[in-house]
């Protein structure tokens, strides 16, 4: 016969780890938020199936390559290319990674423990910054190794693939900073999703407006200056610049790459900033 | 020793004063601080917490003062908010392991600790059900649940019984009698509530818009007064004027009668009357305080 014994109340004499290690479990606990592990199914219907159509390209990529011995998408033009697709992940998942916290008031659980405001802030930026780039460089890395399995006659394009991946990363940070912002101003997670991908149609629809406005007026010069307006565009005018490749606007050359650098380095900050005075204020409540 | 105290603690808002030159000291136990809704005591708790910098003075807790080392006050702190605090799409033990790391425990520690814990606040199964279908009195454990999970040295609750049916009040006071005696965490429990503090609290802090108005050992609140109640069953008048015949002090209170203890003789005085008059004594009482009443006259005095 099995008796239960109350061992009643035992204390904890174990490490007690710093707000580094704090930061680093909520990172890894958003992240893993962000494609709904831990969580309900239903909740990773969206990211799995959005990871699973990034995968398509990379995969009809490969086969291109193995039947008809030649490439099909272009490294430094993957992001691009599927911009929607990323769009429409950061919009679905980015709500979920700052809305619960604000909408529930969780954030006073978080701040009346040793992690701060910032530290907070930039565990959320980082989880959002990883699972944006999980999403782009996963197939990339797919179709890098499947270009390595094929053996074209060509050479490898390693320098272009490293350079894709590291402005996946610029990207990630951009389209996160961006969206987590956006998210952070409208609690309700409806309604972040909403802001975020409107936002979004709104950079992508102005792009060939004012590209064909500025060129009936002969504006050639000003007309690339449209494409900055997209983040996607944006992050590849720079990697044209930093890497060489040729950029995958729909026509037409990028501005200056220096300038467009600038601009996103400015972005990037100016979203980060947002973000900082939002939860500055939250915190306050 | 104390666990915590202020001095002189100030923090004054744009448009209103919420604590006032708060200068008070709470030793190990359960403390109870009192005060009418927006007397102060959550705005004193984030300054405790080191999350809030007063306008003035100072406040130390566990010996460390709040405004610079709010970092370490937070590891060995635990903090229940008033408010609604938990995602409704992850389970109990999801939230509390997740917060115990937080708090800097090892993932492994985290675990055995968040499942220690939700034990002892008593959410059997339904911890692994998300919290959005959970009862008032099920959060109300979660949140307790979390506030311990990092094995504080003091934890700071913040009307934990608010929103609770008369038997979850019941439970959660006992609950907190034991985190301050069998779990040997010292607790400081707010509430507006005068009466359900009495049976937990060791020590009562009373304030009013961010003043003290009183401070002491719950015994002081609760002292014997100089009174005893007496019920009869009937002949209450009768017994009253053979009282008042022998030199004792009688005032009628309902169908109970309070007579002013002189001495030992009083107590003879109402045994013997009873006897006399072949009454039925139902009831004996010395009279006590309670803090409503002391709440009341400090209230009424400043």
């Amino acid at each position: 016969m099995s008796e239960i014994y109350d061992i009643g109340y035992r204390h904890y004499d174990g490490p007690r780890l710093g707000a580094g290690h704090a930061a680093r479990a909520l990172t890894v606990h958003s992240l893993r938020g962000v494609f709904g592990l831990g969580r309900t199914a239903r909740s990773k219907i969206m990211p799995f199936a959005l990871g699973v159509v990034m995968l398509l390209p990379a995969v009809v990529s490969i086969a291109l390559m193995a039947l008809a011995k030649q490439r099909g998408i272009p490294y430094s033009g993957f992001a691009v290319m599927m911009q929607a697709v990323v769009a429409i992940f950061l919009a679905s998942q980015a709500p979920t990674v700052v809305a619960p916290d604000l909408r529930h008031r969780v954030l006073p659980l978080y701040l009346s423990r040793p992690i701060t405001v910032g530290q907070y802030v930039t565990a959320k930026v980082c989880a959002m910054t990883a699972a944006v780039f999980l999403i782009i460089a996963v197939p990339l890395v797919l179709m890098f190794v499947g270009e390595l399995l094929v053996d074209l006659d060509e050479p490898l394009p390693t320098k272009e693939f490293a350079g894709s991946l590291v402005m996946a990363l610029v990207l990630s940070l951009l389209l996160s900073a961006f969206g987590l912002a956006i998210a952070s101003f409208t609690p309700r997670r409806g309604l972040g999703v909403a802001s975020v991908i409107a936002v979004y149609l709104l950079t992508w629809a102005a792009v060939p407006i004012l590209y064909a406005t500025f060129q009936s007026t002969g504006d050639e010069s000003g007309a690339a200056w449209a494409w900055l307006l997209n983040p996607f565009w944006l992050v590849d005018s720079v990697q044209s610049w930093l890497f060489g490749t040729p950029p995958h606007s729909i026509e037409g050359e990028y501005p200056s790459g220096p300038a467009s650098a600038l601009i996103l380095v400015v972005l990037i900050a100016a979203a980060l900033a947002a973000l900082a005075l939002r939860y500055r204020k939250a915190a306050a409540r | 020793m104390h666990i915590l105290a202020t001095e002189g603690l100030t923090k004054r808002f744009p448009t209103v004063t919420a604590v006032d030159q708060l200068t008070v000291t709470v030793g190990p136990g359960v403390t109870g601080l009192v005060g009418a809704n927006g007397a102060g005591k959550s705005t004193l708790i984030k300054m405790l917490l080191g999350l809030l910098p007063p306008t003035a003075g100072a406040a130390r807790v566990l010996d460390m003062d709040a405004t610079t080392r709010g970092a370490e006050i937070r590891r060995l702190v635990g903090y229940m908010p008033e408010h609604d605090c938990l995602p409704p799409d992850v389970s109990a033990t999801e939230l509390v392991v997740h917060l115990a790391r937080i708090s800097g425990l090892p993932r492994t520690a985290a675990r055995e600790r968040a499942a220690d814990v939700l034990r002892h606040v008593g959410l059997a199964e339904e911890r692994y059900r998300a919290i959005g279908g959970y009862s008032t009195g099920m959060k109300q454990r979660v949140k307790l649940a979390q506030a311990l999970v990092h094995d504080p040295k003091l934890v700071f609750l913040d009307e934990p019984t608010n929103g609770l049916d008369p038997r979850g009040r019941d439970e959660m006071l006992t609950l907190i009698r034991r985190i301050g005696t069998e779990f040997g965490i010292s607790v400081l429990v707010t509430s507006h509530l005068l009466g359900e503090l009495e049976r937990v609290c060791d020590h009562v802090i009373v304030i009013d818009a961010g003043r003290l108005l009183r401070s002491s050992a719950i015994g002081e609140f609760t002292q014997v007064t100089r009174t005893v109640t007496v019920e009869v069953d009937e002949g209450t008048d009768a017994l009253a004027q053979r009282l008042a015949a022998t030199g004792q002090r009688v005032t009628p209170h309902g169908r109970m009668l309070l007579v002013e203890v002189q001495g030992p003789g009083t107590y003879d005085a109402i045994r013997d009357a009873a006897a006399d008059l072949d009454l039925a004594l139902i009831r004996l009482e010395q009279g006590r305080h309670r803090i409503e009443d002391v709440f009341r006259e400090e209230a009424a005095s400043v």
